[in-house]
């Protein structure tokens, strides 16, 4: 089959590599009708999240029809069309039972990375480092699902595969960040980065009963969108003089309520702060810029949320002193997608959530080097490119 | 048995290498641990050995202190655990031993009945030796790796009490000394089970036992836990994850 490998820091091509096969009695084989590019790749093809392999395929969000079935898979029958949250989760050990499914014990096949690296490891990815199991992605003609039977949800008839690809990944991620804010009626809620995981959070956040969303980003497009298709207000962090100062005056003096970081560890920034930590990241003494985090703790209001959605290898100069003093509540995770998939396909049904929006670029699987180019640069607007194969 | 925290870095020191603690080989998971584990990761990325040390300091020898002060060890004679007679000073400084804990999801007697299964060894232990079931009590072990032939052994169940502990030893006859248990006691709540694994090898004497060692070495810690939680798998789901067959751009699947 064809498939979209990495070859190292900023090497994508398109490869002919063996087909999957069914190897455990819970798997399946989907044929993948549509997959999409994340914020998420983008920090190991920029080379800031080791333990890829050259020859890996990559993609962790799509979408497809079940082709074969292992003898063990009990609900999910060939032909049905699914959408596959990007973390595998077995649902039988305790973190699965408890809805922690991004915490899985039983689908990471090379635990001993995390092990060492965070002291326990979690549940495997598709396609995303070996640290998160080695998987080959779903950027590919095929893909082998794992514990299909709790992995895969059916796509109620009459939606577009545009309206769904997103539940695997950037929708759930947005609606666990904005769960994680304990939304109140009345609260506003700050979110960085206007890419799919911030536009569903804001989404989210307005479905939680949020009474304001706060956008912040600088890519005008983006900003128009968040405005058009979530409601939100926005922010460009680089026409204000200080976002705090911005976001305080834009609540009477208060600070929002809850602020959503979904940036993650490639955070653009200005300033002496931003100079040190790009000149940290470039001689790989650590490996994260973190200027929207921090921006998030010094916004929030005292007693509010910090819900972390991007991605964090270790960061320094960290204002703790900040979350200790005005007394924040910190949350995070890798999304626990299989607790939000039934969720916001009801939503998506209801016409509530429409996240089509995003697919602002479409290609057939043999271009989509080009489509992950135009990605990382935000050329022309996009926001998420779509593949289809 | 309670032992101070100098105390169990010495026995660390003596007993297991650093390097058996640090992830699989290679500069880029070398770099990929020092990264991901945060505050290590000027140190593992300047000063590789430096930074293996403090990697395997930090999440070998403290497990290792845990387990040693734990105060529910197992009620057993001195040589179930591993140290060799008194006499033996020489081959006991060379011994390699090692024990990790898992909680597994179900109760110890539906592990004990698995664990006793004729392939359950081979397939938790597949990713650093065959085990093959020879009869009900014993096992054939041929670790994977250059030295192959030489490092194959028989081994026989010593000691048995369902479904809280089985112990088995090497044939006196076999070039390496080799002795495991397994224990499964109640874990608090609705956890289930803790599953305790212990291995143990004293290599023969002479010029071999270097390369033998060096061979063991890569074996205790990760690799230990590692088969525990290929266990925990198996019985949580009745599979046990894997890369086989995964469609990669490279020659190998892993
Ligand atoms: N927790 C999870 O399970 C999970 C799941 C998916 C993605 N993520 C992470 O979420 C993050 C966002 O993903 P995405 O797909 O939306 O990525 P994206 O690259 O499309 O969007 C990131 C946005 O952040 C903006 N940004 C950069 N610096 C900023 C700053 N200083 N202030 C405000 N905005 C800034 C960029 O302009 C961009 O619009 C990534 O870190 C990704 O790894 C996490
Ligand atoms: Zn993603
Ligand atoms: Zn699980």
């Amino acid at each position: 089959m064809r498939a979209l490998c990495w070859n190292g820091v900023n090497d994508l091509r398109v490869e002919t590599v063996p087909d999957p096969e069914i190897v455990n009695p819970h798997d399946v084989i989907l044929r993948v009708t549509l997959s999409t590019t994340c914020g998420s790749d983008l920090h190991f093809i920029d080379g800031y999240l080791p333990t890829m392999k050259a020859g890996d395929i990559i993609g962790h969000e799509f979408m497809g029809v079940v082709e074969d079935v292992g003898r063990d898979v009990k609900k999910v029958k060939k032909g049905d069309r699914v959408v596959v949250p990007s973390f595998i989760v077995c649902g039988n050990c305790w973190y699965c039972e408890h809805n922690l499914y991004s915490l899985c014990d039983n689908t990471n096949p090379k635990p001993e990375y995390q092990q060492v690296a965070f002291g326990q490891p979690t549940a495997g990815i598709y396609g995303y480092t070996h640290a998160f199991g080695g998987y080959a992605g779903a950027h590919a003609q095929y893909v082998r699902v794992p514990y299909a039977d709790n992995d895969c949800f059916l796509v109620p008839e009459g939606l577009r595969d545009e309206q769904v690809i997103f539940l695997s990944d950037a929708a759930p991620t947005g609606y666990m960040g904005a769960e994680f804010c304990d939304i109140q009626p009345g609260a506003t809620i700050a979110v960085w980065g206007a890419g799919g995981v911030g536009m569903m959070a804001t989404r989210s956040a307005y479905l939680m009963g949020a009474e304001r969303v706060i956008v912040v980003d600088r890519f005008p497009e983006r900003l128009a969108m968040a405005r058009k298709f979530v409601g939100a207000e926005t922010v460009d962090y680089s026409q204000v003089e200080s976002v705090v100062d911005t976001l305080r005056e834009m609540t009477g003096g208060r600070g929002p309520d809850a602020c959503i970081d979904a940036v993650g560890m490639e955070a653009h920034g200005t300033g002496p702060g931003h100079a040190y930590d790009r000149a940290k990241q470039a001689l790989h003494l650590h490996s994260d810029r973190g200027q929207a985090l921090r921006e998030a703790i010094l916004s929030c209001r005292k007693g509010g949320t910090l819900s972390v959605l991007g991605v964090y290898g270790l960061m320094d100069k960290f204002p703790l002193g900040a979350i200790i003093n005005k007394g924040l509540t910190l949350r995070t995770a890798q999304q626990h997608g299989q607790k939000y998939v039934p969720r916001l396909l009801e939503h998506v049904v209801k016409g509530e959530l429409d996240p089509s929006f995003l697919a602002t670029h479409r290609f057939p699987l043999e271009d989509s080097p080009r489509g992950y180019e135009i990605f990382k640069k935000k050329e022309d607007g996009c926001v998420r490119a779509v593949f289809t194969a | 048995m309670r032992m101070s925290r100098t105390e169990a870095l010495r026995d660390f020191d003596l007993q297991e290498a650093p390097s058996q603690e640090a992830p699989p080989s290679g500069r880029w998971s070398q770099a990929a641990s020092a990264l991901l584990a945060g505050t290590l990761v000027s140190l593992g990325l300047r000063r590789r050995s430096l930074g293996g040390t403090v990697v395997a300091l930090a999440s070998g020898a403290l497990l290792y202190k845990g387990i040693q002060s734990r105060r529910h060890t197992p009620p057993l004679p001195a040589r179930a655990r591993g140290h060799a007679p008194p006499s033996d000073e020489a081959s006991r400084a060379h011994a390699t031993e090692v024990e990790r804990t898992l909680t597994v999801g179900r109760p110890a007697e539906v592990l004990y009945r698995l664990w006793r299964e004729p392939d359950t060894l081979g397939r938790i232990m597949g990713h650093f030796a065959d085990v093959k079931s020879m009869s009900a009590d014993d096992w054939h072990w041929k670790l994977h790796g250059p030295l192959g032939r030489e490092l194959e052994w028989d081994s026989r169940v010593v000691e048995e009490r369902a479904p809280e502990f089985l112990r088995w030893e090497a044939a006196a006859n076999s070039t390496l000394a080799s002795q495991g248990w397994v224990r499964f006691r109640p874990a608090p709540g609705n956890w289930g089970t803790e599953v305790t694994l212990h291995l143990s090898f004293s290599p023969p004497g002479g010029a071999f036992a270097e390369a033998v060692m060096k061979r063991l070495r890569g074996i205790p810690a990760l690799q230990t836990v590692k088969a525990l939680r290929r266990f925990k798998s198996l019985a949580e789901t009745g599979e046990i994850p894997t890369l086989h067959h995964n469609p990669t751009a490279r020659a190998s699947a892993d």
